[in-house]
């Protein structure tokens, strides 16, 4: 349970946004870029102060600078450290809280297995592909179990195919552990297929637009379930939503 | 690929064996050939020795002459090669380890820290626009004619290249890796060990290199100006006995000792730096 009440002053890049997020929801914050939808997610993260309004994620008032344990942030850009190896990138975490090193090892194994990475685990980031990079950025926030999950359009950069592994593998990871997930996109279809709440924010400044339930059964296959009609019927009626906003940015 | 690869070994030794030839016998074939005025006065051996001569005087201050009375020979003189090289060695690794490390650190401080850039900075320009060279007689005076000194010299050379690169390579360093590290826990300090110094290597190594041969530079100067033992002391002598290929042999030794010292560095860079392309190892 989080309630978010974000408001603006001055340069207003986000006005009055105000809603909530259940535990366990996968929420995607959809929006024409410019619409501060980042600049929500980084204030929730505590990256960004706020010019006013709350965040509480439960009872607790986001502070800026302090870090949330229980809070996870992948990022569009990638972050890795390039000096460490995948397996040392996903083991940054653990390694800085101090778990031991069998124990390391062996959960940085499994987290290598589920993002399908075998065999890697010795590379330097720059010898993968992006694909495979936001992979070990997932997981290096992933191992550390966080409840909450907030991501940056994480999969802005990559090709549509690789985009659509990392909805299966994002995927499957959720639908077992089931993070409370605020995901910030400006790709309809990606917010559809991950999604069980979209929260449409309008051109800048960022309002509260408009907020759909996406209740499509799970386990959800990325590929299948945009070839089915009530996909395309949700997906086109968000679209005319969204569509405005888009042409609103443009005439700016 | 292999024949362009022989092609430049070919012409590379090539080179070599053309000016040790012309070295060792040039000043005498222009001598018989060309009129006197027109002898290239720098191939005199009374100037620049020759590689026969210098080979000979190798052999003589290493001790290599007399196999059976090496020990005692190495014990006869205060400054002979091998002690020469040894503390000229030395003194340039010690002084560049202390100029690099306090480089390094105070690059890091102050690259993190604006509040005490903006303090330093005018102070540090001033000092670093003095000629280092011009403070070594200052520093024998105060630390006298012993190594000492030398490693003093030579930290004054390295450290203020080093800082400087780490500086830059500190302010450099990308803010959303640093928040991906606070985001995951990491307090101010590993956030310095773990992001900020590994980043800021690749700048700092790229002033290594040339450091390592200012520190050979430092001590050289300062054993040039007062020193009791050194390579530099030992050209110093020769000079005085005008003795050209003593010279010669301290100059090559030297060039030896930079050589080492800087494939000791490249070593450790690209053990360092391996995750950088440049430096993968090849397969």
């Amino acid at each position: 349970m989080k309630t978010y009440s974000t408001g603006g002053s001055e340069f207003v890049a986000v006005d009055n946004v105000s809603f909530d997020v259940r535990e366990g929801e996968f929420v995607a914050l959809l929006g024409p870029s410019g619409c501060g939808k980042s600049t929500i997610l980084n204030m929730v993260a505590g990256l960004l102060p706020r010019s006013g309004g709350r965040i509480l994620i439960d009872a607790d008032g986001v502070e800026v600078g302090k870090v949330n344990p229980r809070v996870g942030y992948v990022f569009q850009r990638d972050t890795l450290f390039p000096w460490r190896t995948v397996e040392q990138n996903i083991g940054y975490g653990l390694e800085i809280a101090g778990v031991s090193k069998p124990e390391r090892t062996e959960r940085v194994a499994e987290a290598i297995g589920k993002a399908g990475l075998e065999g890697f685990g010795r590379s330097f980031p720059r010898m993968l592909s992006g694909g495979m990079r936001q992979r070990v950025a997932l997981m290096r926030t992933l191992i550390l179990a966080p409840e909450i999950l907030l991501m940056d359009e994480p999969f802005g950069a990559l090709d549509t195919h690789t985009k659509l592994e990392m909805h299966k593998t994002l995927l499957e990871i959720w639908e077992r552990e089931r993070q409370t997930v605020l995901f910030v996109t400006h790709d309809l279809g990606e917010a559809l297929t991950l999604a069980s709440r979209i929260i449409l924010l309008s051109a800048r400044p960022g309002r509260l637009k408009d907020d759909f339930e996406v209740s499509f059964p799970r386990p959800r296959d990325p590929v299948s379930l945009r070839e089915t009609a009530e996909f395309g019927r949700l997906y086109s009626h968000i679209w005319h939503s969204l569509g405005e906003e888009f042409r609103r940015t443009k005439a700016d | 690929m292999s024949t362009r690869r022989a092609a430049i070994l070919f012409w590379q030794i090539a080179i070599l064996i053309i000016v040790l030839v012309v070295w060792q016998w040039g000043f005498e074939w222009s001598k018989a050939l060309l009129p006197k005025a027109y002898v290239p006065k720098i191939l005199d051996p009374y100037f620049v020795a020759k590689p026969s001569l210098i080979w000979q005087s190798f052999l003589r201050l290493g001790c290599f002459s007399d196999p059976a009375g090496v020990v005692a020979c190495i014990g006869a003189t205060d400054n002979n090669l091998w002690t020469a090289t040894l503390v000229t060695l030395k003194n340039t690794w010690w002084g560049f380890l202390l100029g690099a490390l306090s480089g390094i650190a105070a690059g890091v401080v102050l690259g993190r820290s604006d509040f005490l850039a903006r303090v330093f900075g005018p102070y540090i320009i001033a000092l670093n626009s003095i000629p280092r060279i011009a403070l070594v007689p200052l520093v024998i005076l105060i630390f006298g004619l012993g190594d000492l000194s030398k490693i003093a010299t030579a930290w004054l050379v390295v450290f203020f290249v080093v800082f400087f690169n780490t500086f830059e390579g500190t302010r450099a360093v990308d803010r959303d890796q640093i928040a991906a590290a606070r985001l995951m826990g990491a307090n101010e300090l590993t956030v310095l060990r773990t992001v900020v110094v590994p980043s800021a290597l690749a700048w700092v190594f790229a002033s290594l290199l040339p450091a390592v041969s200012f520190a050979l530079v430092g001590v050289i100067v300062g054993e040039f100006i007062g020193a009791e033992r050194g390579l530099g002391k030992l050209i110093i002598e020769a000079e005085a006995r005008a003795n050209a290929s003593e010279m010669m042999v301290a100059i090559f030794i030297m060039m030896f000792v930079g050589i080492l010292l800087a494939l000791a560095v490249q070593s450790l860079q690209s053990y360092l730096l391996r995750w950088q392309p440049q430096f993968e190892p090849t397969p």
